[in-house]
């Protein structure tokens, strides 16, 4: 025993003075989380001063919400969209701002690129519903072009309201990815080029056989990492379409903030959270066995 | 096979000009090396015959065909980098058939020359590996072996054996050469290690700050210098150059006067360079005809089989050879022999030799 506090005597400092830090972390996020999991398994939460304990009967019935399914569809959906459209386009606008050009207008545009990641998201919001609204400047170009005769209401019309979702997703989260994988591209030698040149290697060979299996480690993790983030994501959506017209875009997270905060139905919406909880943890140690590996 | 011809190459890099204006012609199944020290431009030269750089000026002509404008895979050439370049996702087999792959060549076709140039590689029991499970060496035969499959008109080399360690890069050297006899490629080698460069040149090309000092073969560059930089770079230990005077009879060094034939240009009192290797100077006791000149022993360089003995003449120092048994040691006042039928003399300001 004495020789354990001696020990932490000597190495215990560091430790000392990640206490407050480690303790507020906890509280932060060990209570709500331990809240959400009893709530779920209560009947009228919050509302009641005395909810009645349920079990499972909350999960049974989320199970059988035709609702729960096909927000968990557009989720899918929305999520895999929005990673796809996030890796191509980080991964084109990686290698054009990657390319050898004048350094200071590769600067310009490396700066420009990144813009879409530093705004809220209530901006970004904003600025597309503006974007998109019939009346809008995509509407107008598009009239003018003559690629459609009427104006669309992007956002408001069932048919189109996840593609312009995942537009805007894509316009948002592609940073992330092209800013991982420039760092990745710089890191490239670039003998490996010279050589596949010589070799006969083309633009696309060269992309294929060299670029993407050095990238490969990168995109996994990082393709990880984005899909955790995306799963979960609530502000866009729910700034941009609430979920709608209809229940069109309704994704797994707003239908947790519908449950809880539009129908007061907040055991529903502690158990449809602990269904995101679980999905996103098993994301999150898939990402962590990848990270270790690597070390 | 073919003759490679660079005439009048130029090279700008905005306002640096890397290269002034290279000749370099290089007959069919030629081995040329060009050496120098870092800087000098021998990567830029051989990336412009590889069609990695541009051409600012001048022409690349391989076999008939000026090739100033045309893409790398076009040019008929394979090189080898000096970190090697292997492709890391690829196994050996697939890093020496990308090339052929990438050409269309039928699959068997492509494994039948894979299989034989690993044979002469020896690299046999290595083609399922990737490149890093292999050793320094391997990879170094492996990108040898990547080259060699496409089977090109021309080989360029640049400073392939430089992260190899002396031994290995010492059985690579002979490697090369054996291979270099048995394809009988045009060969283009950049080092920067005269030693390799003599070992394996049927041409040496010496070149500093983008231009070309002198080529010629290796005994011609080594024992008929024309320039004091060609002189002091070839050679290890490098060439004894001291600045003295000529006199009537020879020349004046600060601390003695040495007797001896004259180049017809200088006239005494001129202000020269005097050049002798170390081969050239003897300790007495070895019984070689020359100048005598007596002088203080600092070191002893051992090498073996020979002994560097590195000994002050006034202000300067200078390195004499003697065999590996000597008795000489340090501190010991000893008589050498100066063999001035090989000595050298060089203009100082122009740093040309007088001949
Ligand atoms: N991409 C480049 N941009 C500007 N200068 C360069 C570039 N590549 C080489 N140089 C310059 O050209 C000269 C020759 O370089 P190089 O051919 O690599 O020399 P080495 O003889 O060591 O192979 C050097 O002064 C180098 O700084
Ligand atoms: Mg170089």
């Amino acid at each position: 025993m004495s020789r354990v506090i001696n020990g932490l005597k000597e190495n215990g400092t560091p430790y000392f003075f990640l206490l407050p830090c480690i303790v507020i972390l906890g509280a932060l996020l060990s209570v709500p989380l331990y809240k959400v999991v009893e709530y779920s398994l209560y009947d009228n939460v919050i509302v009641e001063r005395n909810p009645t304990f349920v079990g499972l009967q909350n999960y049974s019935n989320l199970l059988t919400d035709s609702a729960f399914w096909s927000a968990s569809v557009n989720t899918l959906i929305f999520t895999l969209g929005s990673v796809i459209g996030h890796i191509i386009v980080g991964t084109g606008l990686a290698l054009l701002v990657n390319a050898e050009i004048h350094p200071r207008a590769q600067t310009v545009f490396r700066s420009l690129l990144i813009l879409p990641w530093i705004f809220t998201a209530v901006v970004v919001a904003l600025n597309w519903q503006l974007l998109l609204n019939p009346f809008g400047v995509i509407n107008y170009g598009l009239t003018e072009i003559g690629l459609i005769d009427t104006p669309i209401d992007w956002l408001g019309d069932p048919a189109f309201a996840m593609w312009a979702l995942l537009l805007i997703s894509t316009w948002r989260g592609y940073p992330f990815i092209m800013v991982s994988f420039l760092s990745g591209l710089q890191s490239i030698p670039k003998e490996l080029y010279e050589a596949a040149e010589i070799d006969g290697a083309g633009f696309f060979a060269k992309f294929w056989h060299v670029t993407v299996p050095q990238l490969k480690p990168v995109i996994y993790g990082v393709a990880l990492l984005d899909l955790i983030w995306t799963f979960q994501l609530f502000p866009l959506v729910w700034l941009t379409t609430g979920g709608g017209p209809g229940r069109s875009t309704e994704v797994l997270s707003t239908m947790t903030f519908r449950q809880g905060f539009v129908d007061f139905e907040f055991s529903q919406a502690a158990t449809t959270a602990v269904s995101i909880l679980i999905i996103s943890a098993a994301f999150t140690i898939l990402y962590l066995r990848n990270e270790k590996q690597k070390i | 096979m073919s003759k490679i011809e660079i005439k009048k190459l130029v090279k700008r890099y905005g306002e640096h000009q890397a290269l002034h204006g290279i000749d370099i012609s290089i007959p069919q199944g030629e081995f040329c090396v060009l050496v120098g020290p870092s800087g000098c431009g021998k990567s830029t030269t051989l990336r412009m015959v590889a069609g990695l750089e541009t051409i600012s000026g001048g022409d690349v002509v391989i076999g008939d065909r000026v090739v100033n404008g045309l893409k790398a895979k076009d040019r008929g050439i394979a090189m080898v980098f000096q970190n090697y370049a292997l492709y890391p996702a690829k196994t050996v087999y697939n890093n020496m058939a990308f090339s052929l792959q990438l050409s269309k060549m039928p699959k068997p076709e492509i494994a039948k020359r894979i299989a034989d140039v690993a044979e002469i590689l020896e690299l046999t029991p290595l083609l399922d590996r990737k490149p890093g499970a292999l050793s320094g060496g391997q990879r170094q035969r492996v990108a040898m072996g990547r080259a060699i499959v496409r089977d090109p008109e021309v080989f360029l080399f640049d400073e392939p054996l430089s992260n190899l360690d002396a031994k290995l890069r010492g059985q690579m050297r002979a490697e090369i050469k054996r291979l270099h006899q048995r394809l009988k490629n045009t060969i283009i080698y950049v080092t920067h290690d005269q030693v390799e460069a003599m070992t394996l040149a049927d041409k040496i090309v010496i070149m500093k700050d983008g231009r070309i000092e002198q080529q010629g073969t290796p005994d011609e560059v080594f024992h008929d210098p024309d320039t004091l930089f060609v002189a002091g770079f070839m050679g290890s230990p490098p060439m004894n150059l001291i600045e003295c005077f000529a006199t009537d009879k020879g020349i004046k060094l600060p601390s003695v006067e040495i007797a001896c034939d004259m180049p017809s240009a200088v006239r005494p009192g001129d202000k020269l360079v005097f050049g002798i290797r170390s081969d050239d100077i003897r300790p007495a006791e070895d019984g070689f005809e020359g100048v005598s000149i007596s002088a203080n022993v600092n070191l002893i360089e051992q090498l073996g089989t020979e002994n560097l003995v590195h000994f002050s003449l006034g202000p300067d120092e200078m390195i004499g050879k003697t065999g590996g048994r000597t008795r000489i040691t340090p501190n010991q006042e000893v008589s050498f022999t100066l063999q001035m039928q090989h000595a050298y003399f060089f203009d100082p300001e122009t740093g040309r030799r007088l001949r």
